[in-house]
């Protein structure tokens, strides 16, 4: 009997490529945290594929459940994982007024500097250096 | 499997988590009954937590090997070091933060509960030898990790770290699951045996080898390696600066394990790890372990502040660290080596690297100048010399000279290295090694030699716990370097690692 499994798996594939292409070139935060979701969601459909559809042969119920189990940690932990993510994302909505991923640019490297230009000295430091 | 094999001296096997679990719970309950001025001694209960779970993990270290809950941990040598070293990061984090946090104004319980549950975390990441009890340990350590990293919420850099940590390590978990998932779909399990079970039958081999180049790429995310690196100088630069020490000894520490654990009990056999014509897991684990090396330390000499050379040293030890667990690839004694090498490695670099950054975070004061401005470190000789004197000595073990912690782990890692004949590996370990020299002296020179600026600030008042663990942390690393016999033996048992 033909199974399904292969349209399920390549179907997780496509999900995973998505949201990692969504992590990667998404802007906004949240579209980012929606991309991170849905990568979970790959695993777990391939998760529960594999469990309907069993690959190895002989594989027992206890086995086949334990894929269906594992869907379910992950949901929980994908839950505490958004939870935790909204947060920090309201901690910075609050401090920065935008939720743009590339405008968080407070911590970055150096640009890198061979020759250090001097800082030009204000006129007025300037003058009130000179009465002294 | 039957359900009966949950009982009670499985359980008791996890006391060191369960402890820390049990602390953390204690911390977040007397929070709520407290007032801010009786907070003090939250970080002295975090502290006490910590000891207790070391001393457990402490009766562990003799133990023989011995699966849990019908092979969904384990207990052994090589979990209980792991575990000692969390709780030693622990402790020292717990005794540094209560100064730091002073100083910051925001002393609550929640950061030592969120570290305790880190910890817990970490060691169950140690002991885990299934892949989803893996990654739940692993979420465990994350979720807390990106909140300690926000913790002080209300400055930028902080919420800036833990949004960019946030997301580059959810990416990197969602790819360990889904390797994860077809690690089940080949093996029909996600236990570790029955992995190796699967490899070892040599079916479905493409799935598997997908299967570990996830799981691989997710634990090398964690581990900061490079190419997977760009999160962590952003991180353990806006984190507040004990958390970045935490961060740097804990989450890598138990990660490694995590990833020793995997590579070496799941894709062990030698068909996988070193292939047939060298196309084996060793190969890319040397590469990712020699690119680290290099631009970890390349990278870390253009940096102009102190925290973020740090950052950027956390790689190139990462990278040290790579090199024990690529010569594992050669299986029996090299195993061994390695994993003694890598368990000394972390040790050492624990101790270094969590006095590093209490230094870095002894001289931060509130709304004092932010922490680009490196002046505070010109002529600290002359106005603290006791902290110049530990910074030093700091720097001199994570540049890998004599006689400090530092040298010793990398001697470890080099000679396991050569004793399988990769001699690339531990060239260009060490030439890295050298380059490495010329950031850590500069921070020394810059300590010792330069005159102190008239206008410097006065740095914070160390209050006697941040002292104390200085003095501890530097007195590990003293130690360990001088007397390694008698710690290289406590790695030893370690070393047993199921093969």
């Amino acid at each position: 009997m033909p199974t399904l499994l292969t349209e399920y798996l390549i179907l997780a594939a496509i999900l995973f490529v998505i949201g990692g292409v969504g992590v990667v070139v998404r802007r906004n935060a949240i579209t980012v945290l929606m991309s991170i979701e849905l990568m979970l969601n790959a695993a777990n459909l391939t998760f529960v594929a594999f469990s309907r559809f069993p690959l190895v042969a002989g594989m027992t119920v206890q086995h086949a459940m334990r894929g269906q189990a594992a869907a379910f940690f992950v949901i929980a932990t994908a839950a505490a994982e958004a939870a935790v993510g909204l947060a920090i994302l309201i901690a910075v909505f609050r401090r920065r007024e935008t939720t743009h991923v590339d405008e968080l640019t407070l911590l970055r490297d150096p640009e890198p500097v061979f020759e250090r230009e001097p800082e030009p000295v204000p006129v007025a430091v300037h003058a009130s250096l000179e009465t002294h | 499997m039957p359900v009966g094999t949950y009982n009670w001296q499985d359980m008791a096997a996890l006391a060191p988590a369960i402890i820390l679990v049990v602390g953390g719970c204690t911390l977040l309950l007397t929070e709520v009954a407290l007032k801010s001025a009786g907070r003090g001694y939250q970080a002295g209960l975090s502290v006490f937590f910590a000891v207790i779970a070391g001393l457990a993990a402490f009766s562990q270290l003799a133990s023989p090997g011995r699966s849990l809950f019908g092979g969904f941990a384990r207990l052994d040598a090589f979990g209980a070091a792991t575990a000692l070293i969390i709780c030693l990061a622990l402790a020292l984090t717990s005794l540094v933060g209560q100064s730091f946090l002073r100083e910051q104004a925001s002393e609550r319980g929640e950061f030592h509960a969120l570290a305790q549950f880190a910890a817990a975390g970490m060691i169950l990441l140690a002991d885990a030898t299934d892949l989803i009890m893996l990654f739940i340990a692993l979420e465990v350590m994350s979720l807390a990790t990106y909140a300690l990293t926000a913790y002080l919420r209300s400055s930028a850099r902080p919420a800036e770290a833990a949004l960019k940590y946030f997301v580059l390590g959810s990416f990197s978990s969602a790819v360990l699951l889904y390797g994860t998932a077809l690690a089940y779909g080949a093996a029909g399990s996600t236990k570790l045996a029955d992995i190796a079970a699967a490899v070892g039958s040599g079916a479905h081999t493409p799935l598997l080898i997908a299967a570990l180049a996830l799981v691989g790429a997710g634990f090398l995310f964690k581990v900061a390696a490079v190419p997977f690196h760009m999160w962590a100088p952003d991180v353990y630069q806006g984190a507040p600066t004990p958390v970045t020490g935490f961060m740097a000894a804990g989450v890598k520490t138990a990660a490694f394990a995590a990833l020793l654990r995997t590579l070496y009990e799941a894709f062990g056999q030698r068909a996988l790890a070193l292939g047939a014509h060298g196309h084996g897991w060793y190969v890319a684990v040397a590469w990712a372990a020699i690119l680290t090396m290099v631009f970890g330390n390349l990278l870390a000499i253009v940096q102009r502040s102190v925290k973020r050379m740090l950052a950027y040293s956390s790689i190139a030890h990462a990278g040290y660290v790579l090199v024990a667990v690529a010569v594992g690839a050669f299986g029996g004694e090299a195993r061994a080596a390695a994993t003694q090498a890598a368990i000394y490695y972390l040790l050492a670099y624990t101790v270094t690297v969590i006095g590093a950054f209490t230094v870095v975070a002894a001289l931060e004061k509130r709304g004092g100048p932010e922490i680009d401005d490196d002046t505070r470190y010109d002529g600290l000789a002359q106005r603290d010399p006791a902290l110049a004197f530990v910074m030093a000595v700091f720097m001199i073990s994570l540049a890998g000279i004599p006689p400090t912690a530092g040298f010793v782990a990398k001697l470890f890692v080099f000679r396991a290295a050569l004793d399988v004949g990769a001699v690339g590996l531990a060239v260009v370990g060490v030439l890295s090694a050298v380059a490495g020299l010329y950031y850590y002296l500069r921070v020394v020179v810059v300590m010792y030699m330069k005159p102190a600026p008239e206008s410097a600030p006065a740095a914070p008042r160390r209050m006697v716990s941040m002292s104390f663990g200085l003095a501890l942390a530097a007195i590990a690393v003293l130690a360990l370097g001088i007397a390694p016999h008698s710690l290289h033996q406590f790695a030893h048992p370690a070393a047993l690692l199921n093969p």
